[in-house]
């Protein structure tokens, strides 16, 4: 009984604040409050007006776009390596890779800054942006990609290459599509990580914030704030809609490589 | 005339000299068998005949073609993996048109051929099936009728039989042998596996540690293995201790017999446990000692005896064929062993 309790308890905790959004954004007034007033739309039609916000929000998904890319495939290079090859050091290298995991983001965010402007003297700009959050996420991908390898035959490539394929067309018509749904996840969680990062961008975004620094900029300006309501909104139905396809992807590539499925993410 | 040549191999992995020497000709047509302990370079040889991996030294030619700098993917062989490597996401048909892929086929004759290469393997019928519901033997079914398709010159099988139960193992053996016959395609076998080999293949060729011990066929491999190394590897022997002189051994507890050919001096005599017989009250043999059963095991079929000798520490394995008017000693009866001087072997001790 009591751990029901807590169960519920729990839920409430973690999702009453997220339930708020939708509330607030649909109320008619500029205080984030009880009482409510009435329901309006307009919040979400202003939205579509702010056009600093549209600059952010697509800076923001480039980033998070080209971020994800690199690290998945940077990511699937060091996986593979660490599944078929044995080499010297190879421990303490794929250790050093996954060190950006648990290492504070505040730290990688100061030292890049440091690097970017004292010794590269680059302008800030989002590829700065890109490049501290492409290595970010490559633990991620690492991780994620490691679980793909590890299932797979060896055999399975080398199969390929008997039967006539080259090297390359081995990979992509046997490794590829089995560890595809490991892919499309390493895709989805660096891409997720890149778009609400915040301290790392904040340091490195000079004069073209993404949509995360913007929001923390908007928070000065009380009367803005259901704006940002009905953008976090947006933002959480979109994270639904995202994680939904990943899942169903997930279920798919189990189905397709005839594994039992052990559960994914939900 | 050889389809495979292998001159001189030598293959290191870093300080582990995998390979020492190995020499071979494989005719066309053959069942040729590598068989060893594992960790003996049998598979590491299959895999250089594939060509997925580079030797250090040393040549491979097939079907009179070097090798060198082909890789595996351009050679006219093709493998049967242990794990069988069947492509998970693909249908058994696809699986099996796979390497078809770059023959330029219409689709009709694609279809044609994979129908006749599952038909083959008997499995006609299955080719809309998932790979992953596939039973162990028709896995195997697969990768065979997938390897065959291409008609390679070669196919190298690597433990194919391994990961089957025994029934389904012997079954395989049969099917394997009737395969090879059939398509007249050279096999090459690995396998750990004595009886396996012996079965199946034309010749063996039986290594241990990277090195070729002896190549010959099963009969001869069997009757008169080369070194106690082989003898001990193939099949069931007793060793005991003798002395050989001018074409005749000493044997601890037996006697003296006539041994063309045995070393001079200190010999181990190899006796294999069906060349030996427990004979019956008054049946009579030209060589026979006296002992006691010290250990039997019932087969059902036959019965493996432990004997040993009668005033020596000699002690001999002895299978017996059970037969209805046979008796089945117990474990302490005093027996009459019978042997035969012409089934020996010895080597030097």
């Amino acid at each position: 009984m009591t751990l029901r309790a807590y169960v519920i308890a729990y839920l409430v905790f973690l999702y009453a604040p997220i339930a708020l959004l939708p509330l607030f954004a649909f109320n008619d007034s500029t205080v984030i409050a009880f009482p409510l007033d009435d329901f309006t739309t307009k919040w979400f039609a202003e939205l579509w007006t702010v056009e600093a916000l549209h600059a952010a929000l697509w800076n923001s998904l480039v980033i998070a776009v080209v971020s994800t890319l690199l690290a998945t495939l940077l990511g699937l290079a060091a996986a593979r390596a660490a599944a078929k090859y044995r080499f010297p050091g190879k421990q303490g290298i794929m250790g050093m890779i996954m060190l950006p995991l648990i290492l504070p983001e505040i730290i990688v965010a100061v030292s890049l800054l440091v690097v970017v402007i004292q010794v590269l003297g680059w302008p800030l700009s989002r590829w700065t942006i890109v490049a501290a959050h492409t290595l970010i996420c490559i633990p991620f991908s690492i991780a994620i990609l490691n679980g793909a390898f590890r299932n797979l035959d060896a055999a399975l490539e080398e199969a390929a290459v008997d039967l006539g394929e080259g090297r390359w067309s081995a990979f992509r018509l046997v490794t590829v599509p089995l560890i595809a749904p490991g892919i499309v996840a390493s895709l989805l969680v660096g891409f997720t990580i890149s778009l609400d990062e915040f301290i790392i961008a904040f340091f490195l975004s000079g004069a073209e914030p993404t949509l995360p620094v913007y929001i923390w900029g908007l928070l000065r300006f009380p009367a803005r704030l259901p704006v940002v309501m009905a953008l976090g909104t947006l933002l959480v139905i979109a994270s639904i809609l995202l994680l939904t396809f990943a899942e169903i992807m997930r279920r798919r590539g189990v189905a397709r490589a005839g594994l039992r499925d052990k559960g994914g993410f939900l | 005339m050889s389809i495979v040549s292998l001159g001189g191999i030598e293959k290191y992995y870093g300080d582990y000299h995998a390979l020492r020497d190995v020499s071979v000709e494989i005719a066309a047509g053959e069942f040729f068998s590598l068989l060893g302990p594992s960790g003996c370079g049998k598979t590491t040889l299959l895999r250089v005949i594939a060509g997925f991996e580079e030797v250090t030294s040393g040549g491979v030619r097939i079907a009179g073609a070097d090798m060198k700098g082909v890789p595996a993917n351009r050679r006219p062989t093709n493998m049967v993996f242990q794990s069988y490597a069947i492509f998970p996401h693909l249908s058994v048909a696809e699986n099996v048109a796979f390497g078809l892929r770059r023959a330029g086929l219409s689709r009709e004759e694609k279809g044609r051929k994979v129908g006749a290469a599952l038909e083959m393997v008997g499995l006609s019928g299955f080719g809309g099936r998932r790979a992953h519901a596939l039973s162990g033997g028709q896995r195997q079914r697969v990768a065979l009728a997938r390897a065959l398709i291409l008609e390679p010159k070669v196919l190298l099988l690597d433990e194919p039989l391994s990961a089957l139960d025994k029934k389904m193992r012997e079954q395989m053996q049969g099917e394997l042998r009737r395969l090879q016959r059939q398509v007249g395609i050279t096999f090459v076998l690995v396998t750990h596996d004595q009886e396996e080999a012996l079965t199946m293949s034309d010749r063996i060729a039986v290594m241990f540690e990277g090195r070729i011990a002896q190549l010959d066929t099963p009969e001869a491999l069997y009757r008169r293995p080369g070194s106690r190394e082989v003898a001990e590897f193939i099949g069931l022997m007793s060793f005991v201790d003798g002395y050989g002189a001018s074409g005749e051994v000493e044997i601890n507890g037996f006697g003296r017999a006539p041994l063309p050919g045995v070393p001079e001096g200190r010999v181990v005599v190899g006796m294999r446990p069906e060349s030996l017989t427990l004979l019956a009250p008054g049946e009579g043999a030209e060589h026979r000692v006296p002992g006691s059963v010290v250990d039997r095991a019932y087969y059902g079929d036959m019965t493996f005896y432990r004997v040993a000798l009668d005033g020596s520490d000699t002690v001999v394995g002895v299978t017996m064929k059970n037969r209805a008017r046979r008796e089945v000693h117990d474990i302490g009866a005093p027996v009459s062993l019978g042997w035969e001087p012409e089934a020996l072997v010895a080597f030097p001790a």
